[in-house]
């Protein structure tokens, strides 16, 4: 008897995915009762109920972005909005039902575990389900709570800051996320704290057609800094996917954040993100945001400058290949005189991928002696691929030192040859050539998503290559 | 080597490039990499952000290495499954051999972390393709102008490469204009090209006449080019 060979295989690396098991589901599609079942499940306080139904009418009223990416691949009524996995939550590894556990070991949390991690808060389907937190976190007085439960053991807190720094009429997905939010982190450092080891959260898909929309809060009091560290990869899935986050910091006089971004959702996920941080006098913020993964991703990370001297940065990577649409950049507005801005984007496309570079550097009136500097390098590997610059500067002050370069280059014929003729093949010159290029931003990586990062440039490469 | 920019002038199928017997000719340029053959070019390219460190690694694997094992594919550890995937290359003894070399040919270690030919001067390139060829000890290295752009220091490094080499056991090919370099390597023969043809065979003799009387007495037209 022949044996029937499965016809295709997978090629996304990390795209396993798990049987469902979950308490509760929500019906598909978004209107108020599903909203208002969403914070009566979450047995949430009564403004957070109101935020979110105010949010949903906000989000209906709203028209779709007239710019960026192409969006028509987004069916609203085909989504899941809230789906709560187990009961309750466990404070240890061995508490957690074993299929999440086999999740987790596949992308390697135990690994990661091991390298001395500050905590670790992996978001499972739409809630925290897993999180240890080390002792030093909380004898410093330092919060490092998923939302829902940041929301229910700090609630004066939270009501103080949410929303604030991205209102929900901000854009029709912040609009979403505000109506719909589940998970995500909540962190609070005291003021002079420093939190020497990042605080690092995975974040996994696990059903077709759910949308994940993880709402993260940071405060940073004056004087302190953290280190705030996401990865994601993803399974596969047959229809589409959203992934909608909103993230919200606030950076206080003389504090210093730092937020990491390794994404690499699987290439049928549309990633529709609004960061942005509100930095004070002399604070410095820092978005290090690497889009790799999936088939849309409009996210510009954002810096107010409010307060003299602050200073923002964001560094961006972005790889598109087959089917895939990276609209990535960032953003910078000096309010405040003396503000200083970098912002540092990277891409590469390959097999017809297409990368563009959206940017917004703003200096207001008042903001006197600013200095900013934008560099967008693009890497195209073949023909088929695409590369764009929107860099887009309103300069309101003639006090001001605005640099900007781009960019865009091929890899040659003959910086291929050159790296054959000493042996190597033709997949991994690309793949030398790529992760040289992307070096200055990987090295800012802590050194387990560095290592991933090239690795994961490697498989794309190997796939790459005819 | 195999560039994709040249072209055999005669009909393909007569045309022959043999190392230890095999023909070569339709070999990739990594293939004849492996069989030993090197080339150290005229004007070596930049490649900002490949390191050398990184760079002779991954050739010397590439030529030298043992066939990767698929052990520790299903190791989730990167770095882990790397080491278990490399066939077993020791690193630390590499580093060392690597940094030998480099000391040889007078090459400040900060050179081997920075991208390759990035900012580096006409001599600091040519001595880097002296130090590959050092590094990965192919059986035959051709030597494409290397002395054109150095100084008497320079050319004089260059050229206790190219006796190191062959006294490690490598057949080494000098493409040169000039007898400058003749002053430190002594060459077994000398061929004399011209229009694509060797017209003259000889030894260091051959070379030295050459310096006096050029290359007319070849010239099969009266005019000098």
């Amino acid at each position: 008897m022949t044996q029937v060979q499965p016809l295709i295989n997978d090629t996304y690396a990390y795209g396993f995915h798990k049987p469902e098991n979950y308490v509760f589901k929500s019906k598909r599609g978004l209107d108020r009762a599903v909203v208002e079942n969403i914070s009566w499940h979450k047995n949430e306080p009564e403004w957070m109920r109101q935020f979110r139904l105010k949010s949903l009418s906000i989000f209906e009223r709203k028209g779709m972005p007239s710019w960026g990416a192409d969006l028509s691949g987004i069916h609203f009524d085909d989504i899941f909005y809230y789906i709560k996995p187990t009961v309750g939550k466990v404070s240890s590894w061995s508490d957690l039902p074993p299929e999440i556990k086999d999740t987790y070991d596949k992308i390697g949390i135990p690994e990661a575990e091991k390298k001395f991690l500050a905590g670790v808060s992996a978001q499972y389907e739409s809630e925290v389900v897993y999180k240890s937190i080390h002792s030093m976190l909380s004898k410093k007085g330092v919060i490092f709570l998923d939302m829902d439960s940041g929301l229910r053991e700090y609630p004066d807190l939270v009501k103080q800051y949410f929303g604030t720094i991205i209102p929900p009429a901000d854009n029709k997905f912040a609009a979403l996320n505000s109506s719909v939010w589940s998970g995500g982190s909540f962190v609070y450092v005291p003021a002079g704290v420093h939190v020497e080891l990042p605080l690092q959260a995975y974040f996994r898909i696990n059903a077709a057609n759910m949308g994940q929309f993880e709402r993260t809060l940071i405060i940073a009091e004056e004087g302190s800094y953290v280190h705030y560290v996401e990865g994601c990869t993803a399974p596969i899935y047959t229809t589409d996917s959203l992934h909608s986050a909103v993230v919200e910091i606030i950076v206080k006089k003389g504090a210093r954040v730092r937020y990491t971004t390794i994404q690499n959702w699987s290439t049928n996920v549309y990633n529709l993100v609004t960061k942005r941080t509100r930095v004070e006098e002399e604070g410095v913020m820092e978005w290090v945001d690497g889009n790799l993964g999936s088939k849309v991703t409009m996210k510009y990370p954002s810096v107010y400058l409010v307060g003299r001297k602050a200073h923002g940065e964001v560094l961006s990577i972005a790889s598109a290949g087959p089917g895939q649409h990276q609209d990535a950049g960032g953003k910078a507005i000096h309010v405040a005189p003396e503000t200083t801005s970098q912002i540092i984007s990277k891409s590469i496309s390959r097999g017809g991928g297409r990368t563009s570079y959206r940017g917004l550097v703003l200096v207001h009136p008042n903001a006197k002696n600013v200095k900013s500097k934008v560099v967008c390098d693009a890497l195209l590997l073949d023909e088929a691929s695409r590369s764009d610059t929107y860099p887009d500067m309103k300069i309101h002050n003639q006090e001001v030192q605005i640099e900007h370069e781009a960019t865009v280059s091929k890899i040659g014929d003959e910086q291929l040859f050159y790296l054959q003729s000493r042996g190597i093949s033709k997949e991994q010159a690309q793949s030398m050539i790529v992760n040289g290029f992307i070096e200055p931003i990987v090295k800012e990586l802590p050194l387990e998503y560095a290592v991933e990062m090239n690795r994961l440039i490697e498989l794309q490469m190997e796939g790459s290559v005819g | 080597m195999g560039s994709p920019t040249y072209e055999c002038p005669i009909s393909s199928d007569k045309c022959q490039i043999k190392i230890d017997g095999k023909n070569i000719i339709k070999l990739s340029p990594q293939e004849r990499a492996k069989m030993g053959l090197f080339l150290a070019f005229q004007t070596p390219i930049a490649l900002p952000g490949v390191n050398v460190v990184n760079l002779l690694r991954s050739a010397y694997q590439a030529v030298h290495g043992k066939p990767k094992t698929n052990e520790g594919k299903n190791i989730q550890n990167p770095l882990l499954a790397r080491r278990l995937q490399s066939g077993g290359m020791d690193l630390v003894e590499f580093t060392k051999k690597l940094k030998e070399y480099a000391k040889f040919l007078r090459i400040d270690d900060a050179f081997l972390h920075r991208g390759i030919g990035d900012g580096f001067s006409g001599g600091e390139k040519k001595k880097m393709e002296m130090l590959q060829a050092l590094v990965l000890a192919p059986k035959f290295a051709i030597f494409d102008e290397i002395d054109t752009g150095l100084d008497v220091d320079a050319l004089a490094t260059v050229a206790a490469g190219i006796g190191l080499l062959k006294k490690q056991g490598t057949g080494v090919i000098v493409i040169t204009h000039y007898q400058r370099i003749l002053k430190y390597v002594k060459p077994d023969v000398v061929h004399i090209l011209v229009g694509g043809k060797i017209v003259d065979t000889g030894t260091a003799r051959l070379a030295k006449e050459i310096e006096e009387k050029g290359y007319k007495q070849y010239d099969p037209s009266t005019t000098t080019h």
